[in-house]
């Protein structure tokens, strides 16, 4: 705590925050407790505000946590900052901020989005249109060239997880990580994964089992179509998605780690350009772009699931939100984020990830003790021995507009996000091996998503299966929507009332852990290189992604831009291509004398047979 | 492999790495809790209280509703009543209550309850299964292994008097005849049948509420009614007076400035304050708020004085060089000791004392008269000084020197003290 002023408005904030959060939740849970008496007193909206002031005061205080009491004490007349402002005048704040930016980085994404904004304003409709042409068009076109760089990506980690490589150790060998293995692993889970896992758990296997896949050419909605059903879950939302961001963020950490480049998205080129060149146009470019695509990305994210959210809300309870609902969501998302981004990765950050965790941890537990357990233990055997057989089948297979509208799309939207969650892995790895890197990023996090996917998709797919509620129907009678598939499922399960509260709770902070290190990777890209961003350039950051959030949410056009989004996954898997050919070449030449995993294993081994007597345990140890 | 690499500047390179350290890898780690502060016996205490509120709301809220759902899995192995969930977490909540108070106290058989209290408490979660429940659930399964971790700390046992003792079981004794008694002259008695009967019946009786819907019919019952009456009511009233009686005690002793034992058992890390001098009031002044303190002094008009100038103080009436005087005062787990009357004789016995209870802890003297600071170094004090030579130090130098002795006093402090 250099600065004071930051710390004069935590110490502001927390006293606002702690009473706030103590009123709403006595109410929210003297509700939850007590549902027939306080039931009736407070009516839906409101009870949806409250929660929401709850959460928001909550999850900003846990983030803010220990502010400096005694400090705010002394000093409580003027909050310095305010004095600051007052005596350079704003133009001199805004200069200094500006000064620090990089302009072309900081610029651009701004100008485009705003023009985007625009353009939704004034003609809607051939907007649309164009970009929805384009997506048609991009994804047919990049079809094959998505399918090849996913396959390559996963023989890519697959080999640095065997390989010699992988036991490079970023940062020297004598560096240490500075994050436990729990904690980093629990970060880049939580960052690399939006709320988008807690709305497709139940609903992506329903999808493809009323409309199964074409590799498998099975019957919709039959028996045979159960464990086809769970095995595209699977393929979705396994290695090969989590690949995507390992094959940014390997090289990007390796370069940075071992060859001191600068930590942006544009070193993917060092391989290229070299390290020492890597501030020409053509890094401006990527880091440009990269921008973009996250700010896309985050916003309409964040507006998709402020949708989805309220859409759930409505259909649980009944509770329209209106127009203004949407967006008082979205500023209270935004509220949370920015605090969290702006009090840094010791605090916001690692705090909301941990808590994350946790309810994830708790949600899949209760399901698992309250789930169809019969049914889920025979199906889930299946259904990852068939996505580890049919892996490869299913990775080149490209027939048909339903692996462009699925597969590719859902490839397309990795990489999308691969620009921030690779830079963010990559900044995380300092003194960790890359076979740990990948290991983390790429196995240990597809576990953990593979093990949801079977629990709710199972649990959805017993439901809807044995007839005991029609999701399908519930869904089309929403217009398709994916988010209401979840409620079905808990309704049918005891204590359904505590897993829809734990639910709405992991969507919001899912999408918090996501976009307040999404705040931290574009604060730290768009300011020049030998700046660390400062907190006035976090909070703009995380403040404009709220507003292009709210923005699109209120003209719509919150899809399209997603779409937009996301085909800029397709220069980032062309990237991600010349980076990894570069790296292996630049471990070819460079990095002689690892050992791979096998050698490891095969030395293991007769230490464990040796006797003591015979070989002396002195001189095991170097 | 840096060989292979040149750079253009190793200036450069270090202020990227500093960008990517002051990013993600900030210097000052701010935990969010102290771990070790979160695993001892207060927390413990805490936690259960926690489980005490947080039954009572789930057992209300079990009442709120129109009939007891009984979806959990213990159900199929155990049939509980309804009106047993229904009442089940209030309940506890009373018993848990009373188990605080007595965790409060670090009292072994407040531990003991409620290491059998809180695992039955778990019971009610595991039959309904209602998502109301859950959250007592979770804070109880985090509860137990931590008590359980502390159970050395909670080994006071409970000092009852004989008087307290014979109340009590005269209480049991007339509870145990009146009800075996009633249920067997049961045929005697309008509307007495069972066993529950037989107690409601006793207990109505002995509270002196008496209903009257049961009542002796025959000369036999109505004899053996007001044997209860005559030991049940005394002994019941006697019982209360002794187990009330010391409560009241100690607070009109607390209001005249005398502290009982058990309101010093809580205190941990504090400074004991023995006798009281000259120096003693600007040694409170300067400790401050920075520590608690429990001052100890024979002297009844000086405790008195204290009580009124500062509210804060904890006040002890004893004699300072009595060990059992000491243990009171929680010098076993005192920071420090700090022996400072006006008369040194009185002093060293007090060192003496206090070195007896606790030989580590930190003791510091002041002593009257020059010649007697040898002797307090040889009873083991770590520092003693002689405030009246201090004082004419001070006074030559400021007058041989100019400096003031104020300045003299802050230097000799260090640089630590200095925004004060």
């Amino acid at each position: 705590m250099a600065a004071t002023e930051p710390a004069d408005i935590e110490a502001m904030l927390a006293r606002v925050l702690l009473p706030l959060c103590v009123a709403a939740g006595a109410i929210v849970l003297s509700g939850f407790f007590f549902p027939t008496f306080v039931g009736d007193v407070v009516t839906g909206p409101a009870w949806l505000t409250l929660a929401l002031v709850f959460f928001v005061s909550g999850l900003g205080y846990i983030a803010l946590l220990p502010y400096d009491v005694e400090k705010f004490e002394t000093d409580t007349k003027q909050p310095a900052a305010m004095l600051r402002i007052r005596q350079t005048g704003l133009s001199g704040t805004v200069r200094t901020f500006i000064k620090k930016q990089e302009l072309p980085t900081f610029a651009l994404p701004l100008g485009v989005l705003a023009a985007y904004i625009l353009f939704q304003l004034v003609w809607p409709s051939s907007t649309e249109a164009a970009v929805s042409a384009a997506a048609d068009s991009m994804l047919v076109a990049t079809r094959p060239m998505f399918v090849f760089v996913v396959l390559l990506s996963v023989a890519f980690c697959l080999f640095v997880l065997i390989g010699p490589w992988g036991d490079i150790k970023l940062g020297g060998p004598d560096t240490e990580p500075a994050y436990t293995y729990p904690m980093y692993f629990t970060l880049i889970f939580t960052a690399g994964i939006a709320a988008g896992v807690v709305f497709w758990g139940p609903a992506e296997a329903l999808f493809h089992y009323a409309e199964p896949p074409p590799y498998f050419g099975v019957e919709p909605q039959s028996e045979a179509a159960l464990t086809p059903a769970l095995v595209y879950s699977l393929f979705h939302w396994g290695i090969s998605a989590w690949s995507a961001y390992a094959v940014i963020g390997v090289p990007i950490a390796y370069y940075v780690f071992t060859h001191d480049a600068p930590l942006r998205v544009s070193t993917l080129l060092a391989p290229v350009l070299g390290v020492d060149n890597l501030d020409s146009a053509w890094s401006t470019l990527v880091d440009t772009l990269a921008v973009f695509v996250i700010i896309a990305g985050i916003s309409t994210s964040t507006a998709l699931v402020s949708e989805q959210f309220l859409t759930g809300i409505d259909f649980q309870w009944n509770v329209a939100s209106g127009t203004f609902g949407p967006a008082l969501f979205v500023v209270g998302l935004t509220a949370i984020v920015v605090i969290s981004a702006a009090t840094g990765m010791h605090r916001g950050i690692r705090r909301l990830a941990t808590l994350n965790i946790g309810l994830f941890a708790l949600f899949a537990l209760v399901i698992a003790a309250v789930g169809p357990w019969g049914f889920i233990s025979r199906q889930a055997p299946a259904a990852v021995t068939g996505y580890a057989v049919e892996f490869v089948p299913m990775s080149v297979h490209f027939g048909g507009e339903w692996v462009a509208e699925w597969t590719v799309w859902n490839y397309s939207w990795w990489f999308s996000w691969a620009p921030f969650a690779g830079l963010f892995i990559a900044a995380l790895s300092k003194g960790r091996r890359i076979r740990t890197v990948v290991f983390t990023s790429v196995f240990a996090t597809s576990a953990a998503t593979l093990v949801w996917f079977l629990l709710l998709g199972g649990s959805a797919l017993f439901v809807q299966h044995s007839g005991q509620q029609d999701i399908l129907g519930t869904m089309a009678g929403q217009n398709g929507s994916e988010a209401v598939a979840g409620f079905p499922v808990f309704a049918s399960l005891p204590l359904g009332d505590l897993l829809v509260f734990v639910f709405l709770a992991l969507i919001i902070v899912f999408m918090a852990t996501s976009a307040d290190t999404s705040t931290l990777v574009v604060a730290t890209l768009a300011t020049k290189r030998t700046y660390a961003p400062s907190t006035g350039h976090i909070v703009f950051w995380g403040v404009f992604q709220g507003a292009v959030a709210v923005s699109v949410f209120m003209l719509g056009g919150a899809e399209t831009l997603q779409v937009l989004a996301v085909l800029t996954g397709a220069p980032f898997a062309v990237l991600a291509v010349i980076a990894m050919v570069g790296v292996m070449r630049t471990w070819y030449r460079t990095e002689r004398g690892h050992r791979s995993l096998l050698w490891r294993v095969r030395d293991r081994l007769p230490a464990i047979q040796m006797h003591h007597d015979i070989d002396p345990p002195d001189d095991k140890e170097p | 492999m840096s060989a292979n690499t040149p750079r253009v500047s190793r200036k450069e390179d270090d202020v990227r790495q500093s960008v990517v350290d002051a990013v993600f890898y900030p210097a000052d780690r701010i935990p969010f809790v102290e771990w070790s502060e979160l695993s001892g016996a207060k927390p413990a205490v805490v936690l259960v209280g926690a489980v005490t509120v947080l039954s009572f709301v789930t057992g209300l809220s079990n009442l709120s509703r129109a009939d007891p759902a009984l979806d959990g899995p213990l159900t199929a192995f155990i049939a509980i009543p309804p009106s047993a969930i229904q009442f089940g977490g209030v309940l506890a909540a009373f018993v848990l209550g009373l188990v605080t108070v007595g965790l409060h106290r670090r009292k072994r058989l407040a531990w003991s309850v409620g290491v059998v209290v809180l695992p039955s408490v778990i019971l009610l979660p595991l039959t309904t299964a209602q998502a109301t429940d859950i959250p007592l659930l979770l804070l109880t399964t985090f509860t137990v292994p931590l008590l359980v971790r502390n159970r050395s700390r909670f080994d006071r046992t409970i000092d009852l008097s004989s008087l307290q003792i014979a109340s009590l079981v005269a209480i049991f004794g007339v509870l145990l005849y009146g009800t075996v008694g009633s249920y067997g002259l049961r045929d005697q008695f309008v509307e007495l049948d069972t066993w529950t009967d037989a107690v409601y019946y006793v207990l109505v009786t002995i509270a002196t509420v008496g209903y009257g819907d049961i009542t002796p019919v025959s000369a036999e019952a109505r004899w053996f009614s007001l044997s209860i009456i005559v030991f049940g009511t005394g002994a019941f009233t006697v019982a209360i007076g002794a187990l009330i009686g010391p409560a009241i005690e100690s607070r009109m002793a607390k209001a005249f400035g005398v502290m009982t034992a058990s309101d010093l058992t809580l205190l941990e890390d504090h400074i004991v304050v023995l006798g009281h001098g000259d120096i003693t009031e600007p040694l409170l002044d300067e400790l401050g708020e920075q520590a608690e303190i429990v001052v100890v002094t024979p002297d009844q008009s000086k405790i008195s004085s204290l009580q009124d100038d500062d509210g804060d103080l904890n006040l002890l009436t004893g004699d300072p060089s009595d060990e059992s005087v000491l243990r009171d005062a929680g010098v076993e787990a005192a920071r420090g000791v700090v022996v400072s009357s006006n008369d040194d004789a009185r002093d060293v016995l007090a060192v003496i004392a206090t070195k007896n209870v606790n030989p580590d802890v930190r003791t510091v003297a002041a002593a009257t008269e020059q010649k007697y600071v040898e002797k307090f170094r040889s009873v083991g004090v770590d520092a003693v000084l002689n405030p009246r030579s201090i004082g004419g130090r001070l006074l030559s130098q400021s007058i041989l020197d100019g400096s003031d002795p104020e300045t003299l006093l802050r230097s000799a402090d260090g640089e630590d003290d200095e925004s004060s």
